[in-house]
């Protein structure tokens, strides 16, 4: 039981990484085009390139950002209900 | 080229059809006639049996338990009833004694009958001699009973929903990376371009020169 237990464990834990890493670059890349844009749209005094930084560096300490944890979140909930519902209900 | 690929494109559709059909649950309406356990050497189809019970070994051989049932067609199904563990399908089924505990006492006579929907995984097949894995028994009413698959719709709506999420990732990814990458790519060969083309113009400044100055030399057409 115990081996089983880990290898799944294992195996979730590397294919929940993998997800967190890739969503996490997406987000950011889609968060970078966004502040971009938004630059090049005119309006904003000051230079792109320290524009942009400050608001990477805002958005790495943001609630978006540590939305990403459900990622890990969401699986290990569904495990248990999927355990409890279907063993023991 | 065109069947090659449309051909291609069938066996991926029908492989993914297949691996879902086998793996998403399924209910079916039955009355159990019997259930029993019995000892089974896995062969060539060991692939579609699952784990011995969470917390026992693993052999070559175990007990495996059956559900046996009759449709409301008369047909017969037989159904296994092993624990999944903590391996693939993910049902986290450890409560294979339990189910067929539950099964057993809804064994029910074809005078007297009674109803069972058995959740259920993977396919009964002769050729093979494989089972449908029960997952979970429940009486219902009666054989017309309709039972809306939301588990198989929750989890197709999400296979979807990951699928476009993959496809808008990497149209990101490919806007943002690959295609300023190949950019970098064409502008550096331009550059390699125009660097060949200036020299092949300041070769053919010099040997063009003496090109010429032989040409001066060759019979000239005559004139008319």
């Amino acid at each position: 039981m115990i081996f089983g237990w880990i290898r799944l464990w294992v195996f979730a834990l590397v294919g929940m990484t993998v997800v967190y890493f890739l969503i996490g670059i997406y987000w950011r890349s889609l968060h970078r085009e966004e502040l971009e844009k938004r630059f090049d749209a005119g309006g904003i005094p000051g230079d792109r390139t320290a524009y942009i930084e400050s608001g990477m560096a805002s958005y790495e300490k943001g609630l978006k950002k540590r939305l990403l944890w459900l990622i890990y979140i969401l699986p290990t909930i569904a495990f248990v209900a999927v355990v409890y519902i279907l063993n023991f209900q | 080229m065109r069947y090659v690929k449309w051909t291609l494109w069938a066996i991926i559709a029908s492989l993914i059809f297949g691996f879902l059909h086998y793996t998403l649950p399924q209910h079916d309406i039955v009355r159990i006639v019997g259930t029993e356990n019995r000892r089974i050497d896995f062969g060539e189809n060991s692939i579609f049996w699952a784990s011995p019970d969470v917390g026992t070994a693993a052999g070559g051989n175990r007990d495996v338990f059956f559900i046996q049932t009759v449709q409301p067609n008369g047909k017969p199904m037989v159904y296994r009833n092993e624990d999944t563990g903590w391996g693939w399908p993910p049902y986290f089924k450890l409560d294979s004694s339990n189910t067929q505990t539950e099964a057993q006492s809804l064994v029910s006579s074809a005078e007297n009958p009674k109803w069972v929907a058995i959740t259920h995984y993977g396919w009964r097949n002769e050729f093979f001699t494989i089972f449908p894995n029960a997952v979970a028994v429940k009486q219902v009413e009666s054989p017309d009973v309709t039972i809306i698959p939301w588990v198989n719709i929750v989890l197709l709506v999400l296979l979807v929903l990951v699928g476009l999420m993959i496809r808008r990732m990497w149209l990101q990814f490919r806007e943002r990376t690959i295609d300023p990458a190949l950019e970098d790519v064409s502008e550096t060969w331009d550059a390699v371009d125009a660097k060949a083309d200036a020299a092949r113009e300041q070769a053919r400044g010099f040997l063009g020169r003496i090109g010429a100055w032989l040409d001066s030399w060759k019979k000239k057409p005559p004139r008319r």
